[in-house]
């Protein structure tokens, strides 16, 4: 396959769509996060198109990021679902700042544990207000 | 701006006339610094063509090796994508983006891989 493309100034060259979104994301101690459904992309000081390209600020992950990027009927139920049961009233996507990235690779590594992290936030607040009220749900499996 | 703002908008030339959609957006990791992660990825120009299904599978990318069939085949269906430098973007509407070069002079995708 060769050597990875690299500028002229060594950094490395991948394609967004190809090689970050759909990754899976471990924390620090190797536990599934989530996956990668979107890129939060960000002008430096406001800039323009065409004058300093935008850089990738932040992962966005979980149905909040996944239901706009299908579009159509599936990403409204998708978006729809996710306003109704996130505890806050002007649900956003789950965001993960590219600053605690530790390694791009066949996955995306983080220096912080899953339970910082806001797309785990809403997943603990389901299980807490919703599934522990579920008759039966406080039952370890026998 | 998201990702996926760009990601099939379609490309239009200076003549107004539709280049392709974006296929997928390509970064380099030469930007500012954020922390853990060293610099950033910066946005270093739009991979654009007519086709899909040749473009998942990576082949509208100059250098893909085969198979042979099916290279010649997306070949014959959809013709290399093209690569647009980010300096080319003069504008970003709704699922559009303006470049200020003819699609003639757009050149091929380079390869990832040396």
């Amino acid at each position: 396959m060769g050597e990875p493309l690299v500028n002229e100034t060594g950094g490395r060259i991948i394609d967004a769509g190809t090689h970050l979104l759909d990754r899976q994301i471990s924390d620090k101690d190797g536990e599934l996060v989530g996956k990668v459904d979107d890129l939060e992309l960000t002008f430096p000081e406001g800039g323009a198109p065409g004058a300093s390209p935008p850089f990738v600020s932040a992962i966005l992950a979980g149905p909040g990021a996944l239901g706009p990027r299908l579009g159509g009927g599936v990403g409204r139920v998708v978006s729809g679902t996710h306003a109704i049961l996130h505890p806050s009233t002007r649900p956003g996507p789950a965001r993960i700042a590219f600053g605690v990235v530790t390694k791009v690779a066949a996955n995306v590594e983080l220096a912080v544990s899953r339970d910082e992290l806001d797309v785990v936030r809403v997943e603990n607040w389901v299980r807490e207000h919703i599934i522990s009220k579920i008759p039966g749900a406080q039952h370890a499996p026998q | 701006m998201r990702l996926s703002d760009l990601l099939r908008a379609d490309v239009l030339d200076p003549n107004g006339e539709n280049v392709g959609q974006i296929h997928d957006v390509r970064l380099v990791k030469d930007g500012l610094d954020q922390g853990l992660f060293g610099p950033a990825y910066r946005v270093q120009g739009l991979v654009v063509g007519v086709g899909a299904w040749g473009s998942r599978l990576g082949y509208d990318r100059g250098g893909m090796k085969g198979p042979y069939p099916l290279k010649k085949l997306f070949q014959w269906f959809h013709g290399d994508a093209k690569f647009v430098e980010w300096s080319h973007v003069t504008g970003i509407g709704d699922n559009v983006v303006h470049v200020d070069m003819a699609k003639e002079e757009l050149p091929a995708v380079p390869m990832l891989r040396q």
